[in-house]
C-alpha cells in the first residue's frame, strides 16, 4: 500500500511535467494547427537558461533562473514563430512539421555544442530535503515542482478561458477565417500563443532541472513524444482534458515502473493511445475540426 | 562488377532510402502518411533474420516473406486507422513504431535489448540495386494506373473522390499494403547488410526520417521522394567537413527547404500547363493538383 501511494506521488509529480509541455502543443495546434515539433526544445532552451542565469547571480538564484527561463525560452518561441512558425501558417501541416523538426535538430545540436552533449549538472536552487505526509516520503524538490507545475496549469487555463486572446484563441481554434472576419488579429494572437507558451514551458523547464539536478541539451526528446501523446488521446479542444490525461499517464508510468518494470512503461503510453484513438478518433474529450 | 570502393556504403544506403521512400511514396498517394515506416521495415528485418538465423531459410525467399509480412502489417494499419481522420491517422501509426520498439526490446527469442545478431553477409550492391528497381517499377506502373489516379483523388478530397465510386477504405488498404510490402523488403535488404537488428530502429525517430526525405523531395511524384532521399543521405555524409556544425547544417538546410519550396523541391506540373528548362519541354501527366491553389480545403462542418 505504502509503495503504491508513493508511486502515485510520483506519479503525479511526473504528470505535471507532461500536462505543462502537453498545454503547449495543444495551444500550438489548436490554434495554430502546427504541430510544434520544436516545442520540447524550446522547454530545453529555457532550462540552459535559467541555468546560466542561476550560475551568474548565485545570491537570487531561484527566482532569477525561473525569470530567465520564461525569457529564454519565450524568446526562442518568439523568433520560431517569426521565422518558421508564422511564414508556414495554412500551409499543409507535414509542411509545418517539418520546418520546426528542423529547428529542433538545430536547436539540439545548437546546445550540444555549446554545452556539450552529456548532461550537466543544474545549480542546487532548493535545498535537498525529504518531507513525509503520512506514509508517503517526498522531497521538497518534488513538492515545489509539483505546485509550480499546478500554478502554471492553472495559469494557462485562465489565460484560455479569462483573457480576452485566450477568448481569441479559442475562436481562432474553431473558425479562423470567421474569426478573422470578427475582427481578431490571427496573426498577432498566434504570435502571443506561441509566446505565452514558450514561456510557460521555460519556467517548467527551470523547476524540472532543479528536481533532477541535471540538464541536457536532449532533454526534450524525453518529454516531447509523452506530451504529445496525452494532447492526441485527451483531444485539443479542452485544456483541462489534455491535464487530466498527462496526469494518469504519470500515474500509470509510475505504478509500471514500481510494479512491473521499467522497460514496459513506455509501451503503456502508446498501446492506450492506438486504443483510445480507434474508438474515439478525435480523442477522449474531443478535438477542433481540422 | 561495379565498385565504390570508400563510397560504397554511402551508395548502398543511398539505394536502401530510396527504396524505403518509395514505399512511402505509394502509401502516402492515398493521402495517409505513415509514420510507422521504420516499424515495418524492422518486421521485414527481424522476420527475414529469424529466418534465415534460425531457420536456415535462403535469404531470396526470406525476402519475400518480409514482403509479405510488410504488406500485411500495412494493410492491418490502414484498417486500425480507417475511421480516424487523416492528421491524426499519422500519429497512430506513431504510436504503433514506438509499441512495436518496446516489444522488440522485451523479446528475448529476438535478441531483446542486445540487439538481434547473427546475420549473414547476405546484401551487396547488386541486391540493393535489383531492390531498387524493382521498387521503382512498382511505383511507376502504380503512378499511371487507375487505382494510382484513384489514389491521389482520395488524397484531395476523399469526399468527392468516394462521390465517384471509389472506395476509398479499400483504396488507402491496397496502397498501405502495398507501399508496407516495400518497406519490408528495404527492411530484409537492408538487414542483411546491417547485420544488427536493434529495437530502436523501429522508433519513430528513424521513421521520421524517411517523411523528411518526402516532404524535402516533395511528394507530388515519384521523383520527389527519390530526389529526397538521395540529397539527404549523401548531404549528411557530404556536410562530414563540418565536424561538429554537421547536424546543425542539417536541420538548418531542411528549415530552409521548407520555406523556400512548401511543396517539396520536384513539384507536379498540372495538365495544360508546359514547362520548359534548358530548351527542354517538360509537363506531360496527370496534373493533382496545381501548386498555385490554395492547399487546404475549409472543412465540412
Amino acid at each position: 500500500m505504502d509503495l503504491f501511494l508513493q508511486q502515485l506521488c510520483n506519479g503525479l509529480v511526473i504528470g505535471s511535467t507532461y500536462a505543462v509541455v502537453a498545454l503547449g502543443f495543444a495551444l500550438a495546434f489548436s490554434v495554430l494547427r502546427v504541430v510544434h515539433f520544436a516545442h520540447p526544445d524550446i522547454f530545453m532552451v529555457g532550462m540552459f537558461a535559467g541555468l546560466v542565469a542561476a550560475n551568474a547571480v548565485p545570491w537570487l538564484a531561484l527566482p532569477i533562473a525561473l525569470l530567465a527561463g520564461a525569457a529564454g525560452a519565450g524568446l526562442i518561441g518568439y523568433a520560431a514563430e517569426r521565422t518558421i512558425i508564422g511564414p508556414l501558417r495554412g500551409r499543409d501541416m507535414l509542411t509545418t512539421l517539418i520546418g520546426t523538426l528542423g529547428l529542433s535538430i538545430v536547436l539540439q545540436n545548437g546546445m550540444a555544442l555549446l554545452v556539450g552533449p552529456d548532461p550537466v549538472p543544474f545549480p542546487a536552487l532548493l535545498p535537498r530535503k525529504f518531507i513525509d505526509i503520512g506514509p508517503v516520503m517526498l522531497t521538497l524538490r518534488q513538492l515545489a515542482d509539483f505546485a509550480l507545475s499546478l500554478f502554471l496549469l492553472a495559469l494557462v487555463s485562465a489565460f484560455v478561458r479569462l483573457t480576452r486572446t485566450g477568448r481569441a484563441t479559442r475562436a481562432i481554434a474553431d473558425r479562423p477565417d470567421v474569426a478573422a472576419a470578427f475582427g481578431v488579429d490571427v496573426p498577432r494572437v498566434c504570435q502571443t500563443t506561441i509566446v505565452f507558451a514558450s514561456a510557460v514551458a521555460g519556467i517548467a523547464a527551470v523547476s524540472v532541472g532543479t528536481l533532477y539536478g541535471s540538464a541536457s541539451a536532449f532533454v526534450g526528446l524525453t518529454y516531447g513524444l509523452k506530451a504529445f501523446t496525452c494532447m492526441l488521446v485527451a483531444g485539443n479542444r479542452y485544456v483541462e482534458g489534455v491535464v487530466a490525461v498527462a496526469f494518469v499517464l504519470g500515474i500509470v508510468e509510475a505504478l509500471v515502473t514500481g510494479y512491473v518494470s521499467s522497460s514496459m512503461k513506455d509501451a503503456a503510453a502508446f498501446v492506450v493511445l492506438i486504443g483510445v484513438l480507434y474508438v474515439r478518433p478525435s480523442g477522449l474529450f474531443g478535438s477542433y475540426a481540422t | 562488377m561495379l565498385s565504390f570502393g570508400f563510397f560504397e556504403p554511402v551508395v548502398i544506403f543511398t539505394l536502401l532510402n530510396v527504396t524505403m521512400a518509395l514505399g512511402l511514396y505509394i502509401t502516402a498517394m492515398s493521402g495517409q502518411l505513415s509514420m510507422a515506416t521504420a516499424a515495418i521495415a524492422g518486421v521485414g528485418g527481424y522476420l527475414s533474420g529469424v529466418l534465415t538465423v534460425k531457420f536456415g531459410v535462403p535469404f531470396i525467399p526470406a525476402v519475400i516473406a518480409a514482403m509479405v509480412a510488410g504488406g500485411l502489417v500495412g494493410g492491418m494499419l490502414a484498417v486500425l486507422t480507417a475511421k480516424m481522420r487523416d492528421f491524426i491517422l499519422k500519429l497512430t501509426t506513431l504510436a504503433f513504431g514506438e509499441a512495436l520498439s518496446v516489444l522488440a526490446f522485451n523479446w528475448d527469442y529476438i535478441g531483446g535489448a542486445n540487439s538481434f545478431t547473427g546475420l549473414k553477409l547476405e546484401t551487396g550492391l547488386g541486391t540493393c540495386l535489383v531492390a531498387v528497381l524493382f521498387a521503382l517499377y512498382v511505383a511507376w506502373r502504380f503512378d499511371g494506373s487507375r487505382l494510382g489516379i484513384a489514389a491521389r483523388a482520395v488524397r484531395d478530397d476523399p469526399l468527392a473522390a468516394a462521390a465517384m465510386g471509389i472506395s476509398v477504405a479499400a483504396l488507402r488498404v491496397i496502397t498501405f499494403a502495398l507501399g508496407g510490402a516495400i518497406v519490408g523488403m528495404a527492411g530484409a535488404v537492408q538487414a542483411h547488410y546491417v547485420l544488427v537488428i536493434s529495437p530502436s530502429d523501429l522508433g519513430f525517430f528513424v521513421s521520421l526520417n524517411y517523411i523528411i526525405f518526402l516532404l524535402f523531395g516533395g511528394m507530388q511524384t515519384m521523383w520527389g521522394p527519390i530526389l529526397g532521399a538521395v540529397l539527404l543521405t549523401v548531404l549528411p555524409e557530404a556536410l562530414r567537413f563540418a565536424k561538429e556544425y554537421r547536424m546543425i547544417a542539417y536541420g538548418a538546410i531542411i528549415v530552409a527547404v521548407v520555406l523556400w519550396r512548401p511543396d517539396g523541391l520536384v513539384r507536379r506540373i498540372p495538365t495544360g500547363v508546359t514547362k520548359r528548362f534548358m530548351g527542354v519541354t517538360f509537363g506531360r501527366g496527370l496534373a493533382t493538383r496545381a501548386p498555385e491553389m490554395p492547399v487546404k480545403a475549409e472543412p465540412a462542418r
